[in-house]
């Protein structure tokens, strides 16, 4: 016998489960379905479609493909780029972490300290990434270039020696990938130190914890969300980033973003292409599958 | 009226607008009467025109015949390089000339960066059996893209009878061409050398040799350049191996040598076009370079340091061709306008302006002694230049001497698609090393 449950209890299952018809448990998977939808005609399907294509043999006259079922050409393509990918895991590690380190002291203050203008100064934050993104970078490159202002001062008041040179080192390249994926690494720790309740830190403060402690303790442990969805955020574009490394990088530090553009859109070499997007995009997934497992995949929709 | 609009949904001759005013509702009287007439007309023409369609389609595109059936749009579209033709106040004498005698209108545009990448933006619609949106596109020999055209029957062949002027002014260098034998498909816009421009105030002792792109003397501040087809000639050239009869075993090897002049630091980076800027810069004093560039820069007072050298060991020798690619629309407008550009007149003006290798010998009189509408043209654009025409005019970079030609290199000749693969693997890892 069952015991009807009264209404107003909060894990209530017994009115539900006495109405629960045939079409009631489809419902869930009904609402679902817009988005689930989406997801399959934008995502699966494409994604199914470019690793199809690293088995097909794709002719550079006419762009024509054919499925030959090559499984060769994805470890072959690994193997002979091993190198740019290396110089893209490095370089865009390098990069988050110097925007990591200079946006938390920036969301830190907004947070905790912009008061009522904190909109005025997030604002402020994003204005310069109003501008197009290949323009911000060209324009460095002409600030940076060998003759340009900046150098040309250096230079003429011996601060520097002669054969200084900033372009084309992998320096700027870690440097552009800092600068144009600064507001990724910023916006979600804004939200992390944001929404920390107040109370938890008058809480501490009333248990004698110092402010050091209360930081190291409580402010930084409630952010860890935030800080790994800002790491992931800036790391996943800046490693297949290609725009800075071909405006600011040289001859040595190829990233691999640059080679799947000149795979696709010079070499015609399609299947060695999506050879490395799909592996792109398997490291991808994984710091995401990584992220829901360390702080549970409830927190991944909050940030991301 | 329904009905109709029914019945004509199919039809694609139909005007979209003319389909979405007739599925709606409000319409007098009178307009209804209007419409369905010209639905009708749409209708008949739409009978009428498919079969024809078929028949034409029945004539070889480019035979005679086909071309016999074409018509003068007055208007062509005209896919270039950028700084490749004469320019006067963001004007083009040559082409204003142009529509003024023929009242063909050009729409003219600098929008190949290089072959690969500009082949892959029409290869879709060409694949699709569209128009490419360009009736006169220019491709290099040095590249395996204007191959690809000809091989998959992507040009329209040319119309034999309207090449008055270049059956008449041709030089013998760019005239039957081996990559196009007899003509078929092309007709050269310019050629060039890709030599080796240098910085005479940093390099003071330049040798006449390919060798100064590695000394370590220069290390840091040399360029080469980004093409694959043409950095692997330079190798090859640098190991003492002709181009055009090497092995693969030689590509290697000429691999082997670039590969070390990086590793050695000599290199400061690939440059595609780019490079004549960063050797005006100063932030390299020697490049691989295209002649008609370092010539123009050598000139003009203000770059007077930079200058060209057509090494012992030989530079290369490119044509770009211009070629008509399949379903342009105006491929009469097109033949008109490559031939216009074969009158010694209209050279001797976009040749005063380029400095590249002329196609028409003949240009070189009318450059020391014009004798029509060229006069005004060169006088004009005289201060800008800021040099006399027979500066160009005696130059042995544009009109070259026999000596010159023989030293000239040609390209590998790819014999397939394995070849081209073979030659990339070597060469593309240099430019894009980790």
């Amino acid at each position: 016998m069952e015991q009807p449950l009264p209404a107003h209890h909060p894990g209530g299952v017994g009115s539900p489960r006495r109405h629960r018809g045939r079409g009631k448990g489809l419902a869930p998977y009904l609402l679902s379905l817009p988005a689930g939808l989406w997801l399959l005609v934008l995502f699966v399907v494409p994604l199914f479609i470019m690793l199809s294509i690293t088995l097909k043999t794709c002719s550079p006259a006419s762009g024509a493909c054919v499925m030959t079922w090559q499984w060769g050409e994805l470890p072959h393509v690994v193997n002979q780029y091993r190198g740019q990918f290396v110089t893209s895991l490095v370089f865009a590690f390098f990069a988050t972490l110097i925007d990591l380190v200079i946006s938390f002291p920036i969301a830190y203050w907004i947070a905790f300290y912009g008061g009522r203008r904190k909109n005025f100064f997030l604002i402020m934050l994003l204005v310069p990434f109003f501008v197009s993104f290949i323009i911000r970078t060209l324009v460095w490159e002409f600030i940076l270039s060998n003759n340009g202002v900046v150098l040309s001062f250096l230079r003429g008041n011996h601060l520097v020696p002669s054969s200084f040179h900033v372009l084309g080192t992998g320096l700027a390249v870690v440097a552009g990938l800092a600068y144009n994926y600064l507001p990724f690494t910023a916006l979600p720790l804004y939200v992390a130190l944001e929404r920390i309740d107040r109370r938890v830190l008058n809480a501490a403060n009333d248990l004698y914890a110092t402010r050091r402690v209360t930081f190291m303790r409580v402010i930084l442990p409630l952010a860890i969300p935030g800080i790994f969805a800002a790491f992931l955020l800036t790391f996943i574009p800046a490693f297949g980033d290609y725009v800075n490394q071909e405006i600011l990088g040289g001859t040595s530090n190829t990233m691999i973003g640059t080679v799947i553009q000149n795979l696709f859109l010079i070499d015609s070499d399609y299947a060695g292409g999506a050879s490395l997007s799909a592996v792109l995009l398997v490291i991808s997934l994984l710091g995401i599958w990584l992220y829901a497992r360390l702080l549970g995949s409830r927190t991944i929709e909050e940030y991301l | 009226m329904e009905e109709l609009g029914m019945h004509n949904e199919p039809q694609s001759v139909m005007d979209p607008a003319l389909w979405r005013g007739m599925t709606q509702k409000r319409f007098t009287r009178r307009q209804t009467l209007g419409l369905s007439g010209v639905g009708l007309a749409s209708l008949i023409l739409a009978a009428c025109g498919s079969p024809s369609t078929s028949k034409s389609s029945a004539k070889v595109v480019g035979s005679s015949a086909w071309w016999q059936a074409q018509k003068l749009n007055h208007v062509v579209n005209f896919a270039n390089w950028p700084y490749y033709i004469d320019l006067l106040a963001g004007k083009h004498p040559t082409l204003e000339h142009f529509t003024s005698t023929t009242g063909i209108k050009v729409n003219y545009y600098e929008v190949i960066q290089d072959n690969a990448s500009f082949y892959q933006k029409i290869r879709p619609s060409l694949a699709a059996g569209q128009y490419s949106g360009y009736d006169i596109v220019v491709m290099t020999n040095n590249n395996p893209q204007l191959g690809y055209l000809m091989q998959l029957g992507w040009l329209i062949p040319l119309d034999h009878s309207m090449m008055k002027n270049y059956d008449k002014y041709a030089g013998p260098l760019i005239k039957s061409p081996s990559w196009d034998p007899g003509n078929k498909y092309t007709m050269a816009w310019q050629s060039g050398w890709t030599a080796v421009g240098y910085n005479n105030q940093q390099v003071k002792n330049p040798g006449t040799s390919i060798e100064i792109l590695f000394d370590k003397k220069y290390a840091g501040k040399v360029g080469m350049l980004s093409d694959p087809f043409e950095l692997g000639s330079a190798g090859l050239l640098a190991i003492g191996v002709e181009p055009a009869s090497s092995t693969e075993s030689d590509w290697a090897k000429a691999a082997t040598k670039l590969k070390q002049q990086k590793s050695d630091g000599i290199v400061a980076a690939y440059y595609d076009q780019s490079y004549i800027q960063h050797l005006k810069n100063g932030d390299i004093v020697v490049s691989m370079c295209y002649s008609g560039d370092i010539f123009q820069a050598d000139l003009n007072s203000k770059y007077k340091d930079l200058t060209l050298l057509l090494p012992d060991e030989g530079a290369m020798l490119w044509t770009d061709n211009m070629c008509i690619p399949k379903y342009a629309q105006n491929p009469l407008d097109a033949m008109t306008l490559m031939d216009y550009y074969y009158d010694p007149q209209v050279q001797s003006v976009v040749e005063y302006y380029n400095d590249y290798i002329c196609p028409v010998p003949a240009a070189k009189e009318e450059l020391l002694h014009p004798t029509g509408w060229n006069k005004a043209a060169l006088a004009s654009l005289n201060p800008s230049i800021g040099l006399p025409t027979s500066v160009t005019a005696d130059s042995n970079i544009v009109f070259p001497t026999p000596d010159r030609i023989k030293a000239s290199k040609s390209y590998y000749n790819f014999k397939d698609q394995a070849e081209i693969d073979a030659w990339n693997n070597l060469f593309l890892p240099i430019i894009q090393g980790a």
